[in-house]
């Protein structure tokens, strides 16, 4: 048998979460029923390996996943990790089918069984897990799939509970993290089976109070523990589905899971297996006295769950090996109980429209089989002989009376255990004769079969479980062997004689009657009892405070006016640059001749006054003038420089940014805002000291080395290599390609954000006259310059052109028939929208870097197509195809700025 | 030097008119200060080599190539971000009746 079975189990789980939609929008509700069906196979899969897990084995699948960082998808089967993956599976499969019946059969559920597949599938993989950093994804992908299940559709409420709990079990993942890294540090391997083999390692080291104490931050908050209990019943806002699977049977469980899991570290001495215990005694109590408390149904099972996880966690804690048993057979044991409450709370909620038992009261009269299933339940919640309830409590009363540690430690704890027992059967007996005993006072009936049937057969394994309560002995046994490390033996029966246990729990059964025949006196002394405050009133407190305090921290840097943030962007800079000077400056280099050219400072000379006009000028006009003069001096400057490549795109670019400014100014006042004097002066102040330091920053680090390794290689390396003689045009396409790509994006991006900031309702059709002359040249110079394009674009890797320019000379065609027919006709001419480009752009060159990877060799590589014409060879780059996904998307944010800003008003 | 004064010169008009008002005026500012960056990278790469990268050129006289192709992006970059901030202004003018955010105060 290969251990790729039990990857294959998750793999299963994944794929009916990639199909939950499809089943969701075609089947209705009932889309549970296929779902239920694959949590079984995969329960099918993972029970193939059962005997030998059953035997101590470990079932291991191990892949590579970051060899950098020495992280590994390493997923283990042994018993600890089978019990809590039936638990997650097989309540899994019963929310499912019970989901078929509970959800609203009109309104879509593609979202809920979409998230409760993928939440059943990161379950699966947090129990599996054999490497900390990988159970640490699954940790975090069950909080966030449990913020969005209970964020829902609802509104401000719902919205405000999953963000208490997401921010509760978020910030409990983040210490959880740190303290995963540090042990990670510590054990030099996130190897959770070699960790575990020698626990002295991480629980010996002088980091170990550290490391286990934010282990420990992790688990009581995610398995809801006295303080940060108050996130699970706030959960409750969710569907009933989502609360049983979820916040009842499963994901709370998480931190329970973590502490058995990490026995042997906690177990290695120091204080943890005090602390452990004490706060989850202290949370069964606390949970229990406050279930008591409660009317609504739904949050009464809340704080029931509150106080069985600190129960269970009390459990983990002491970390001897019948305790650990006791566990398994807990765990086990409630999430059968309380699915099937949460599940007959969920129909009652449904047919007789009220969740508090104040309102509900006869039930049992008109819903029989609901109410049986309901008795069923509460019996083994409260610990009744032969449920398995009874059995997995009368262990755990042993487990607590053997706690090792200080002397005042087990007392202590079994007494704080007993007394939350012994609260447990009163409100158990409070739920059952609430809702069902009574007068009816409401026509109502048992549900269909099949709504009933999922909380019904949990509640039968509950008693059958029970019944045959050796036949768990393997699984308990396996479990405890798993999280202490070493064999050893475990009995669970219904009889084990008359043992101190048998007799607390006897006595808790009996006190725990007394207290709900005394229910109305309770009532009445509890009612106005509150505490001093709660973790959820606290917690709010102290969002708020945070928000508060982002808000002030952020107050001196809004504003509404641009300069404001320009100013502190360029002071920051400034300062930099002065810093740079005064750290770099000595060690410059001497400069190396220069060959300047008298048409060198002929151009600088224009650039200044242009500069200068563009600053100052009042007008638009003036100001777009000055602008374009700048822009073709710049163009002038890159010839003199040896780029005609840059010279033409400076000059393409130049043109159609005064043809956007332009169509822009047409909606603008003639003259610009003034500025107060103040401003001017201070901008004035700004511009002498900022162009000051770039002055003296180019002076100081130009100019004085030869060209650099990189240019050189490719001035040598390109026309072979890359297959094109234009050294920067194979740079771009080639060589730093994936540079290219991801400009390209930005600017499909940025096209975006022009189409959507500036969107407007704009006729398509100008009305205005135009210039005949101008029209009849458009006419003959169009096709002339589509082709110029054509070729520019096919001759870039060899000669001064490529997909920039040759988009660029396609959008100057397109400003010309703009100029002449506005946006109509650009779309006559230009027939596909600019998304459509701009995606087609994106998507050929990314197939084309695909490609490159398929034909085996990186991403984005190219090769070189030799092409035998009768006239001899063609050497054609493969880049080519890159080039026109260039084209494409300069191409296509062209005409989106052109449709966005050209339109004439209606 | 006389590429440092045109950078500086660049850098100056650009940090003037960024620091006015009204986004057309800081789109401007903003093209000319994209005009200072792209003439500082050209000539990181030396300006003493002016022969165009093309193959032919004797490596000892070629320009260096690596920035001109930095530079070639920069420039198509530099055009989607105008466009940016003129959709800025195009949607405040809608929004505000003008391209000026600071109203009359």
């Amino acid at each position: 048998m290969s251990a790729g079975l039990v990857g294959l189990s998750l793999l299963l789980l994944i794929a009916a979460a990639a199909l939950a939609p499809l089943f969701a929008r075609f089947l209705g509700r009932d889309a549970g029923y296929p779902l239920a069906g694959f949590f079984v196979a995969a329960l099918g899969l993972l029970a193939v390996h059962a005997p030998a897990v059953l035997d101590d084995e470990r079932v291991v699948l191990s892949l590579s996943w970051v060899p950098g960082l020495d992280v590994g998808l390493v997923l283990v089967l042994d018993g600890l990790s089978l019990l809590f993956a039936l638990l997650v599976l097989a309540v899994g499969a019963v929310v499912m089918a019970y989901s078929a019946r509970y959800l609203d059969p009109e309104a879509s559920h593609v979202r809920v069984y979409t998230l409760l597949t993928l939440f059943g599938a990161a379950m699966l993989g947090l129990v599996l897990a054999g490497d900390v950093m990988l159970l640490f994804v699954f940790w975090e992908l069950t909080s966030v799939l449990s913020y969005l299940l209970i964020g829902g559709r609802g509104g401000g409420a719902s919205k405000a509970a999953a963000t208490r709990a997401f921010l509760v079990t978020g910030l409990g993942g983040l210490a959880l993290f740190a303290g995963l890294v540090l042990m990670t540090v510590v054990a030099g391997t996130g190897d959770v089976r070699s960790i575990l083999a020698d626990p002295g390692v991480v629980a010996g080291s002088s980091l170990a109070p550290v490391i286990l104490a934010l282990v420990l931050a992790g688990a009581f908050t995610k398995s809801a523990q006295f303080p940060f209990h108050f996130w699970l019943p706030g959960a409750m806002v969710a569907p009933t589905p989502v609360s049983t699977y979820l916040h009842a049977a499963t994901m709370v469980k998480a931190g329970v899971y973590l502490v058995a899991r990490m026995t042997p570290l906690f177990a290695y001495g120091g204080p943890w297996r005090t602390i452990i215990v004490l706060v989850g005694v202290t949370t069964a109590v606390i949970g229990a006295s406050l279930a008591l408390k409660q009317h609504d149904l739904k949050e009464l099972l809340a704080y029931s769950t509150v106080s069985q996880l600190g129960f269970l966690m009390a459990l983990a804690g002491i970390g001897t090996y019948a305790a650990l048993a006791a566990m398994a057979a807990h765990v086990l044991a409630h999430a059968l109980y309380k699915a099937t409450l949460f599940m007959v709370v969920g129909v009652i909620d449904r047919e007789a429209g009220s969740r508090d038992i104040r309102e509900l009261t006869g039930l049992r009269r008109a819903m029989p089989w609901t109410a049986g299933a309901t008795a069923l339940a509460a019996l083994s919640m409260a610990g009744i002989p032969p449920f398995l309830g009874f059995v997995s409590k009368e262990e755990a009363f042993a487990a607590f009376l053997g706690t090792p540690g200080p002397g005042w430690l087990a007392p202590l704890a079994t007494t704080l255990a007993a007394a939350s027992a012994c609260l447990t059967f009163a409100y158990g007996a409070r739920i059952f004769d609430g809702a069902f005993e009574g007068p009816l006072t409401q026509k109502l009936f048992d549900p269909r079969r099949s709504f009933l049937v999922p909380a019904a057969l949990t509640a039968l394994a509950g008693l059958g479980l029970g019944l045959a309560v050796s036949r768990l002995n393997p699984l308990a046994r396996a479990a405890a062997d798993a999280a202490i490390g070493a064999p050893g033996e475990v009995d669970l029966a219904l009889w084990h004689g008359l043992t101190p246990a048998l007799a607390l729990a006897a006595a808790m059964v009996t006190l725990g009657f007394v207290l709900f025949l005394l229910r109305r006196r309770i009532d009445r002394a509890l009612d106005p009892v509150d505490l001093p405050t709660s973790g959820a009133r606290v917690f709010d407190r102290a969002y708020d405070a945070t928000i508060a305090l982002g808000r002030r921290s952020g107050a001196p840097f809004t504003s509404s006016v641009p300069a404001v943030h320009m100013g502190w962007v360029l002071g920051a800079l400034a300062t930099a640059a002065v810093a740079a000077w005064l750290a770099w400056s000595p060690g410059v280099p001497p400069a190396l001749a220069t060959d300047e050219l008298g048409a060198d400072q002929v151009v600088a000379g224009l650039l200044a006054l242009g500069a200068a006009g563009a600053a100052l000028a009042r007008s638009r006009i003036g100001a777009v003038a000055a602008l374009g003069i700048v822009g073709f001096l710049v163009a002038v400057l890159y010839v003199l420089l040896g780029g005609p490549d840059l010279a033409i795109t400076q000059l393409l670019v130049e043109t159609l940014t005064v043809a956007l400014v332009v169509l822009v100014f047409r909606k603008l006042p003639r003259t610009f805002a003034a500025a107060g004097r103040p401003r001017r002066v201070a901008a004035g102040g700004a511009a002498v000291v900022v162009g000051t330091l770039a002055a003296a920053g180019t002076y100081a680090f130009t100019g004085r080395r030869g060209i650099s390794a990189a240019g050189a290689y490719f001035l040598r390396a390109g026309p072979d290599e890359a297959g094109g003689r234009n050294v920067v045009n194979t740079i771009l396409v080639d060589f730093r390609a994936l540079d290219t790509l991801g400009e390209i994006a930005v600017l499909a991006v940025a096209a975006v954000g022009v189409t959507v900031l500036a969107s407007s309702a704009l006729s398509g059709a100008g009305t205005r006259e135009r210039s005949l002359i101008l029209r009849e040249a458009t006419r003959v110079l169009t096709p002339g310059m589509v082709l110029l394009a054509v070729y520019f674009l096919l001759r870039g890797h060899n000669a001064p052109g490529g997909g920039f320019i040759a988009a660029l000379i396609a959008g100057a065609t397109l400003v010309l028939q703009h100029l002449t027919g506005g946006v109509g006709q650009v779309r006559r001419l230009l027939p596909v929208s600019p998304p459509t480009l701009l995606a087609a752009g994106l998507l050929l060159a990314v197939a084309y870097g695909l490609a490159g990877l398929l034909l085996g060799g990186h991403f984005l590589q190219g090769a070189i197509w030799q092409i035998d014409l009768s006239a001899g060879t063609a050497k054609l780059a493969a880049s080519l195809v890159f080039d026109a996904g260039v084209f494409l998307v300069v191409l296509g944010a062209i005409a989106a700025y052109l449709r966005t800003f050209g339109g004439d008003e209606g | 030097m006389t590429a440092a004064v045109i950078v500086g010169v660049l850098a100056a008009a650009g940090t003037y008119l960024v620091l006015q008002r009204g986004l057309v005026r800081m789109a401007l500012g903003f093209v000319l200060l994209g005009h200072a960056a792209n003439v500082l990278l050209v000539v990181s790469g030396g300006i003493h080599r002016r022969g165009v990268p093309i193959e032919g050129e004797t490596v000892g006289r070629a320009a260096d190539p690596l920035p001109q192709a930095f530079t070639l992006t920069a420039i198509v970059i530099g055009f989607g971000m105008t466009a940016f901030l003129l959709a800025l202004a195009f949607r405040a003018r809608r929004d505000l009746g003008d391209d000026d955010l600071e109203g009359e105060s």
